[in-house]
């Protein structure tokens, strides 16, 4: 039996869900309860103090019924039966929700109870032995060198308890996100303050989060190179980007713009290429909930649809979009495992799980050893979408320059990648056999946070920066 | 009667140096619209209590120190067994000792919209319903997406130096998309607004602008290289000085005592924020939490402290870091509390002399987000126009390339304020000399 560590409250109201749903599925064939918790915790170790607070949780009951217009939603806080019959009943008063009919597709019963398979699972692990597992990470980074001014450990963790219920579906499931930063602050002349980062991350727990001596090495040499960047000569360069620089790119491309919430406010340049071309042929493009261990993984989406990936991008050309309920009902397209929301206290939209290109078959030494002047992108910091002008907005936080195949000591910070997303698709000629996911945190504009990775192999291309 | 149970089991433990409740309460409605209909409509209620308390402990050396521990309740929870949590948390920390703040007079700030308060749902649909109105006027441009929401956040929070205090706000928040289309090509604006009350969102002023916008991409040519004036007006200027919801602000992050207090703020007291010389108009900024209606105004924040209207530069020159009591006391300041809104004061010119020709104004960015450290940025621009010889041509792409403080460090601002939710000051800026790369 999986153990879901349900908390009380929603373990309790669980059972009653099958009486609210079917009472509310004879007025509205289509009729959902979603219990949602999320929580979670954040240690901050650094040189000057300790912290450790409770992420702010959020913990409520989504009743949705949907009369093929319009989703009408009630959210309640928290999972008091009383309450959640109440907000059933007024959420059905004085409405019509007949004329709708669930699509066939829905005719099936699931069931089920998921867990993660987690080696060292953080509920198992109290908070001191957390907060020391911080400690000693901070104490092995603090002094090697005598311009760091402070070393900063964040640790973060997210536990996600949902249940789905409808007439035809019962599904419950554990989420548990681990996220470790470490941050190097160095001082140089002047006043000037550089930092660098590195993340382990996954959807996972504390077996992912150990960082090697070359690691923190790495880091803290980084962190003093960015010292004397530069900032680069804007211009096209030949660049080879890292596997989470790969990621930002494909997430803002090929991510936000074939979410089809946004064909459906004809917001997305995608939705007239469909089965046509918009990147070379190595381009393979993926969404993909169900991968092991991917910071953006789920079991069911908000809509209780099952986690499954999507190929988006095959050879070059864009195959589909990912949907939710309401744009894949409205536009007459096959439903994708992707209705989330930020929380009970917002709506459903198509939205990523774990994005990212396909493994190529070069090493990155091959792909190298093709570049006689160009950048390679090691380290993404932010990126925006932009899916009907398909612009390419994502900064790295910062490049070292490749000459004559290699890698220098010449670094550039920060760096902007812009350009139009099917030249720069267009432009990859090489796809790297190293593959990786990065985590990371996805808003809808700039609201609607939902967690992500992003990810892929390297990639030898062609954009501008600046 | 469940704040009144955790003061009291609160007050009831002997081993707490401290202690801060907060009941909050939202509750709201949120439209949402897609064309030609409503795609959903949600009623959403949220309660919960935030307890954090502070316990004394000792370093590794056994010196004084304290820690502290927080914890959520939702109605019903188990109040004892929520607090045993956070002290034994707190017992896990030791950092240096700091107090909570003591009871002070608390300002009276407009936060209410009225109206809102008093009927969220309505309020809502009539602002969607407005949108829509305003949007169906222009036969090229099409509302495609439109979402409101509408919500009212209660707190009332106590403390165990005597703090006892109410609030009341309201909070709206708005986007929407325009859409046009001509033979194969297709554009769009995307705008999203926050204030507390919905008159300061001139809606129908702002579909008007968004629409020739939206009409004008149709006209863009490839992004310039230029090196030059380059002008901001109204709500992007806002976005550029306050920064915005998801990442900050660079002048919040510098301006704050705990970015000095971990080394991350290189500002000092008494000395200029800038590392060069400043070519343009003096710098001085409020961090203000007076503002009326800003949506960083309140009367009281986290911890209690009251609202206040910090000088935080005055003639480039750092006068304080805005400061919450933990840090107030670390660095021995005054304890200012949260930041709230940026105000600048008025310039000396007018709008119209700030728009001496040649200039490019950037109406749009992708996303600006200089890194909150260095102060470094390079940002796609959405929509931006070149102006030259009377000629008003729009552009597309390009990114923007600077740093922010040198980019303040040579900017003229003009006599003309304007209010932008959490941005009060002038309403353009010239900056001299800034970098656009095609």
């Amino acid at each position: 039996m999986t153990d879901l560590k349900l908390p009380p409250a929603m373990s309790e109201l669980r059972p009653a869900l099958r009486e609210i749903v079917t009472q509310g599925h004879e007025q509205a064939p289509y009729f959902t309860a979603l219990l949602s918790s999320k929580h979670g915790l954040i240690i901050t170790v650094d040189n000057r103090e300790e912290r450790v607070i409770e992420r702010p949780p959020s913990a409520g009951t989504v009743l949705s019924a949907f009369d093929g217009e319009t989703i009408y939603e009630r959210a309640v806080s928290g999972f008091d039966r009383g309450e959640v019959q109440r907000a059933a009943r007024e959420l059905l008063q004085g409405r019509s929700f007949t004329q709708y009919a669930s699509p066939a597709k829905q005719g099936s019963q699931q069931s089920g109870d998921f867990a993660p398979s987690l080696q060292i699972d953080p509920a198992e692990l109290s908070i001191r032995e957390k907060l020391d597992r911080c400690r000693e990470l901070h104490a092995r980074a603090k002094d090697r060198d005598p311009r760091i001014v402070n070393v900063q450990v964040r640790y973060i963790e997210s536990g996600e308890h949902a249940v789905f219920a409808s007439h035809q579906a019962d599904l419950a499931q554990r989420l548990q996100r681990v996220h470790l930063f470490l941050v190097v602050i160095v001082a140089g002349e002047g006043g000037q303050v550089q930092y660098d980062y590195r993340a382990k991350s996954g959807g996972a727990g504390w077996e992912v989060l150990n960082f090697t001596e070359e690691e923190i090495q790495s880091l803290v040499d980084s962190t003093v190179a960015l010292l004397s960047a530069e900032r680069i000569e804007p211009g096209e360069y030949q660049i080879i980007a890292a596997p989470g620089v790969s990621g930002t790119i494909c997430h803002e491309s090929f991510g936000h713009g074939v979410e089809t919430d946004m064909f459906l406010k004809q917001r997305a340049r995608a939705a007239h290429f469909i089965d046509r071309t918009v990147g070379s042929s190595l381009v393979n493009i993926f969404d993909d909930p169900s991968q092991a261990g991917g910071f953006g993984s789920y079991f069911f989406d908000d809509e209780g649809q099952m986690a499954a990936p999507t190929q988006i991008v095959e050879e070059g050309v864009f195959r589909r979009g990912i949907t939710d309920l309401y744009s894949a009902t409205a536009l007459h397209i096959p439903r994708s495992a992707n209705g989330r929301r930020q929380d009970y206290s917002r709506k459903t939209y198509a939205r990523m799980s774990n994005t990212y290109f396909g493994a190529g078959t070069s090493s990155l030494e091959d792909m190298l050893a093709q570049v006689d002047h160009g950048i390679y992108l090691d380290k993404w910091s932010s990126g925006m979408e932009d899916p009907q002008g398909w612009g390419i907005q994502v900064t790295c936080h910062y490049g070292h320059e490749i000459r004559g195949g290699k890698i220098t000591e010449r670094v550039f910070a920060p760096i902007g990648i812009s350009g139009y997303v099917p030249d720069v698709l267009e432009s990859v000629t090489a796809v790297g056999r190293e593959w990786r996911l990065e985590a990371g945190n996805c808003g809808k504009g700039h609201k609607e946070v939902v967690p992500v990775a992003s990810g892929g192999p390297h990639l030898l291309l062609k954009a501008r920066l600046g | 009667m469940m704040l009144h149970k955790i003061i009291e089991a609160l007050n009831g433990r002997s081993d707490l140096a401290g202690w801060t409740v907060r009941h909050l309460d939202s509750h709201g409605a949120q439209v949402y619209a897609v064309p030609e209909r409503i795609e959903a409509q949600r009623l959403v209620n949220v309660e919960r209590y935030k307890i954090d308390v502070l316990r004394q402990t000792s370093d590794p050396n056994g010196k004084e120190a304290v820690g502290s521990g927080d914890v959520t309740l939702l109605s019903g929870d188990d109040i004892e067994a929520a607090i045993e949590k956070a002290v034994l948390t707190a017992g896990l920390v030791a950092n240096p000792v700091y107090t909570l703040p003591a009871p002070a007079a608390l300002p009276d700030v407009p936060l209410v919209d009225a109206d809102l308060q008093k009927d969220p749902s309505t309020a809502t649909k009539d602002m969607m319903e407005r949108i829509r109105t305003a949007a169906s006027k222009h036969g090229d441009v099409q509302l495609t997406g439109a979402e409101c929401f509408g919500e009212i956040h209660t707190t009332h929070l106590v403390n165990s130096r005597g703090i006892d205090a109410e609030q009341e706000s309201t909070h709206i928040q708005v986007e929407f998309v325009l859409h046009s289309q001509r033979a194969e090509s297709d554009v769009e604006t995307f705008t999203e607004m926050s204030r507390r009350c919905v008159s300061d969102l001139h809606l129908e002023e702002a579909i008007e602008q968004r629409a020739r916008h939206t009409l004008d991409l149709f006209e863009t040519m490839a992004p310039p290289s230029w090196q030059g004036p380059v002008v901001l007006r109204n709500e992007v200027l806002g976005m550029f000085v306050a920064g915005d919801t998801l990442h900050g602000g660079v002048l919040q992050a510098l301006g704050s005592a705990a970015s000095k207090y971990a080394k991350t703020s290189p500002w000092e007291v008494g000395k200029s924020v800038f590392r060069g010389d400043v070519k343009g108009d003096p710098l001085t900024i409020w961090a203000n939490r007076l503002l009326p209606f800003g949506t960083n105004s309140n009367r009281f924040d986290e911890e209690g402290l009251p609202a206040q209207r910090v000088a935080l530069i005055r003639a480039n020159e750092l006068i304080a870091f805005a400061a919450n009591q933990r840090y107030a006391d670390y660095l021995n300041l005054p304890a200012t509390g949260a930041f709230g809104a940026v105000e600048l004061p008025p310039g000396q010119i007018t709008s119209s002399a700030l728009l001496a020709e040649p200039y490019v104004e950037i109406i749009q960015f992708s996303w600006f987000n200089p890194d909150l450290i260095t102060g470094d940025f390079a940002t796609e621009i959405r929509l931006g126009y070149l102006v030259q010889n009377g000629v008003r041509k729009p552009f597309r792409g390009g990114q923007l390339i600077g740093n922010y403080l040198d980019a303040l460090a040579d900017v003229r601002w003009s006599a003309e304020t304007g209010f932008f939710g959490n941005y009060f000051g002038p309403q353009t800026a010239r900056f001299t000399d800034l970098k656009i790369v095609g």
